[in-house]
């Protein structure tokens, strides 16, 4: 087996450049501080180009976090070819690499959906036709933004889930760009579908009077949500963006990897992602609930269930930070148990640690972002910085081969006959003692959720993480 | 070989046990988390039912409304500076202009070009401002006198804000007299709702003619607010606003809410008022808190005739600048069932919100339009509003 057949971000070994901690600290340092200059530079509302309006930004870090998944996941590189991919000077290749991104983004945004979608079919993808209309052009920007941005959303939950749950199927055996063509259209298409499903009655009755005869008013979710706002869907699509990544990262696509028929597996793949998603979706809206005390309809910010919803994918996101850390920069720890043991432990970690960047980031944001203390600023998204970062994580490992604490060398073929390994796993195998053990454990993880839904109320009661 | 089976069978237990905890921990979540049995089992929130006392009647009086005159500049300054988040006091709006355009302005710059002035030459103060400052004729100001009237027929008068523009304040007050009841000292107190713009930058027409009267701030002001204070001339009795109830004359008080706020400001403080026989009225500058969170506040902290909810006067913020979320539909459609019995509503409202309200049918108390109040649905400058009398 050649390593011309697996995807580049496979056929490479990531290797420390110096032992110990080190690699992983320089890393952090240089990235934190990439992350504040550019930060700086695009988005923070003192600095050069204030991004932060906060829509603008918003569509924009998405937008690139798509199309880094793009470039790195579905179209494999092309057309860079594996020899450039491999002898070029990292700095160089990253620096390429995010700017043909950028360039692209550039292209979809301002070509497909502001001139070709907002001038020939919807008109709220157009800014110039919004405040043609009357709306002013601070408004007309921030709402073509949020439609482009929510449609961003979605995708970053089908793209990659087509790649790590449905394994590229039925097209795993083109060729790019064919394969790179067709996934992309593919999830482009089902986004376009999920988007008319959740945010377009959002988008129709942003206007007055609402849009009834093109959208869905009042949504049909309105009832069960108890909110007209998409921030519902927001809610559990940003679920299933961060547990399509938990799955392919800190999950080793383990359990479901179990499953040895392939289109089982897939589809066990691609419906159980969306059933953790929902389920922890659930969870992070009663937490709130439970901390805050139930919501008044109709009210603004911490108390509104639309804010609730939001921050419900928010609070997700928080989840992804450490997760893709943990992954990247500490070769997924720990590794040495048994498989389900290492996730085990690593989803635990990673909640925990999740909890911990939340009540930093709560604590200390507004010192450094330009942003204001406090949760529920209307203008305000956390998942801004937190995208921000993670895309930059993303330049590092993806674009950059973990320059420069990590090189990539070439997997042998006994490393590359594994990858091919990995796909079903034979780790685990059903035995009496696995089942006693699941039984065990599955009345563990209950009682693990009941006490913490039961310790929630009294966090709320005892703990203030803003003064 | 038996203990090398006990061993697997002792990590397979150990394998199943880790997947299953990580499984059932989700299973919880997914199945229990949003159903009718969680929220069965949350704690219900005791009243603290604070007795404040009661007054007989509130009426307010509009100065003025209007923040601004053109809706399209002021979000296009803003717009253009960077956004929601932008410190205001960079944005180069007078009284804090330089003339160095978007963005550029600075507290100490703006302020240097007038302190001399402040408060007594409002008027050349003003003038030299408006040749450094953005769109220089848009800022109007928010204010409105509340006259309370207590249950032994006394009467006492209030401010809430003092607008933005010097040249627009000062009429308005002339319009409505505040010019001469500020200088007999009739007014008890100047409650400053929050540090916005079109609220409190205006405070050099209150304090030109009444430098001691007593003034309430939230204790969220940002630190060029505070120097403003003192750099208008300010000489009274301030009273930063720290606690969440603050009772001001039986009847009355003053609620502090803790919320961030567009452009760089921190925290309202809104007016909460019990009138005898009739309920709960409740006065704001803004409303950044959202009217539901503030009724939902007094609800659960204070003790009010009929434990009921009868009046609203001020801006609601919701749609201030006629943009849209559906959010604020959530409030249009759940309004009707808090009961309120006079809305008046304007300012950072919105005329959007003002119209949804009364397409559905909502008490709201019309305004005349007057004196550059754009919309007769709701109450302009000038009008006045009663609770109980
Ligand atoms: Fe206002
Ligand atoms: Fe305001």
């Amino acid at each position: 087996m050649d390593n011309s057949s697996v995807s580049y971000l496979e056929s490479r070994k990531l290797v420390k450049r110096w032992s110990g901690p080190i690699p992983a600290l320089v890393n952090t340092f240089i990235i934190l501080a990439f992350f504040y200059v550019t930060w700086w530079i695009f988005q923070d509302p003192r600095g050069l180009m204030r991004m932060y309006t906060p829509y603008v930004g918003y569509m924009v870090c998405r937008w690139l976090l798509i199309l880094f998944i793009w470039v790195a996941y579905i179209f494999d590189f092309w057309p860079f070819k594996r020899s450039w991919l491999r002898n070029t000077h990292p700095l160089i290749k990253g620096t390429v690499l995010t700017l043909v991104s950028v360039a692209a983004m550039i292209i979809l945004i301002k070509g497909f959906f502001i001139e070709i979608l907002g001038n020939f079919g919807i008109a709220y993808f157009d800014p110039g036709r919004l405040e043609a209309m009357g709306i002013t052009d601070f408004y007309s920007i921030e709402y073509a933004a949020e439609a482009i941005m929510m449609f961003a959303a979605i995708a970053s939950w089908l793209s990659p889930s087509w790649v790590v749950a449905c394994e590229n199927a039925p097209w795993q055996k083109l060729d790019q760009p064919a394969r790179g063509i067709t996934i992309a259209v593919v999830t482009f298409f089902m986004s376009m579908i999920v988007y008319f499903l959740t945010m377009h009655s959002h988008m129709a009755i942003l206007f007055y009077p609402w849009q009834k005869f093109t959208a869905i008013c009042p949504p049909y979710w309105e009832k069960f949500a108890n909110t007209v706002s998409g921030n519902f869907h927001i809610a559990w699509i940003m679920c299933c963006t961060v547990v399509v990544w938990l799955f392919e990262t800190i999950w080793e696509r383990y359990p479901f990897n179990l499953i040895k028929n392939n289109a089982l597996r897939r589809t066990a793949s691609f419906f159980g992602i969306i059933a953790i998603a929902v389920s922890l979706c659930f969870f992070l809206y009663y937490a709130q609930d439970l901390v805050w005390g139930e919501t008044i309809r109709g009210t603004r910010r911490l108390m509104a269930p639309d804010w609730r919803w939001l921050h419900v994918g928010e609070m997700a996101i928080f989840w992804l930070v450490p997760s893709l850390y943990l992954t990247f920069y500490c070769n997924n720890w720990p590794t040495k148990f048994s498989r389900p043991v290492n996730v085990c432990i690593r989803t635990l970690l990673t909640a925990a640690l999740a909890a911990l960047v939340y009540i930093i980031y709560y604590k200390t944001s507004h010192l450094f972002l330009g942003t204001q203390k406090g949760f529920s600023h209307p203008q305000q998204f956390p998942m801004i910085p937190m995208i921000w970062l993670i895309n930059i994580f993303l330049i590092n490992i993806w674009f950059m081969d973990g320059w420069p604490g990590w090189k990539a060398v070439p997997k042998t073929a006994a490393e590359l006959e594994e990858v091919k390994e990995e796909i079903v796993a034979h780790d685990v195998r059903w035995t009496p003692g696995l089942a006693k053990g699941l039984i065990v454990g599955l009345c563990a993880g209950v009682l693990l959720y009941v006490v913490i839904i039961n310790a929630l109320p009294w966090v709320g009661a005892n703990f203030t993480i803003i003064n | 070989m038996s203990k090398d089976n006990k061993s697997i069978s002792r990590r397979d237990f150990v394998k199943g046990a880790a997947t299953g905890l990580v499984a059932g921990a989700f299973a919880g979540m997914g199945m229990y988390s949003y159903t009718s049995s969680a929220y069965g089992r949350l704690p219900k929130t005791e009243r603290k039912m604070q007795d404040f006392g009661a007054c007989r009647s509130v009426r307010v009086t509009n100065i003025s409304e209007t923040s601004w005159f053109n809706n399209a500049h002021l979000i296009g300054d803003i717009h253009e500076a960077g956004g929601l988040l932008v410190n205001q006091y960079t944005l180069n709006w007078a009284p804090f202009a330089n003339g160095k355009g978007s963005a550029k302005g600075s507290y100490d710059e703006g302020i240097g070009s007038i302190k001399e002035l402040l408060p007594h030459d409002l008027k050349k103060a003003w003038e030299i401002q408006k040749k450094l400052a953005l769109h220089p004729d848009n800022p109007g100001g928010y204010s409105c006198l509340i006259e309370v009237e207590s249950l032994d027929g006394s009467i006492h008068k209030y401010l809430l804000d003092t607008g933005w523009s010097y040249e627009w304040m000062e009429d308005s007050f002339k319009r409505e007299g505040i010019d001469k009841m500020l200088e007999e000292q009739q007014i008890e107190a100047l409650f400053i709702s929050h540090e916005h713009w079109d609220h409190f930058w205006g405070l050099p027409v209150t304090v030109k003619y009444d430098n001691r009267i007593p003034l309430y701030i939230h204790d969220g002001f940002y630190e060029e607010g505070l120097r403003y204070i003192k750099d208008c001339g300010y000489k009274g009795d301030m009273t930063v606003v720290d606690k969440p109830i603050t009772e001001i004359v039986p009847g009355m008080a003053l609620l502090k809410f803790d919320v961030p706020i567009i452009n760089r400001v921190f925290g309202e403080t809104s007016l909460a008022f019990n009138i005898k026989d009739k309920g709960l009225v409740l006065i704001s500058g803004c409303c950044h808190q959202g009217i539901l969170k503030f009724a939902d506040f007094a609800h659960a902290n204070l003790k009010y005739d009929n434990d009921k909810f009868y009046g609203i006067y001020g801006g609601l913020h919701i749609s201030p600048f006629e943009d849209w979320d559906p959010k604020y539909d959530d409030l249009v459609i759940s309004l009707g069932q808090w009961g309120f019995e006079r809305i008046g509503c304007n300012h950072c409202t919105g005329h959007l919100t003002a119209k949804k309200f009364i397409e559905a049918g909502y008490p709201v108390v019309r305004g005349t339009a007057r004196f550059r109040s754009a919309s007769k649905d709701y109450l302009g400058n000038g009008d006045k509003i009663s609770f109980g009398c």
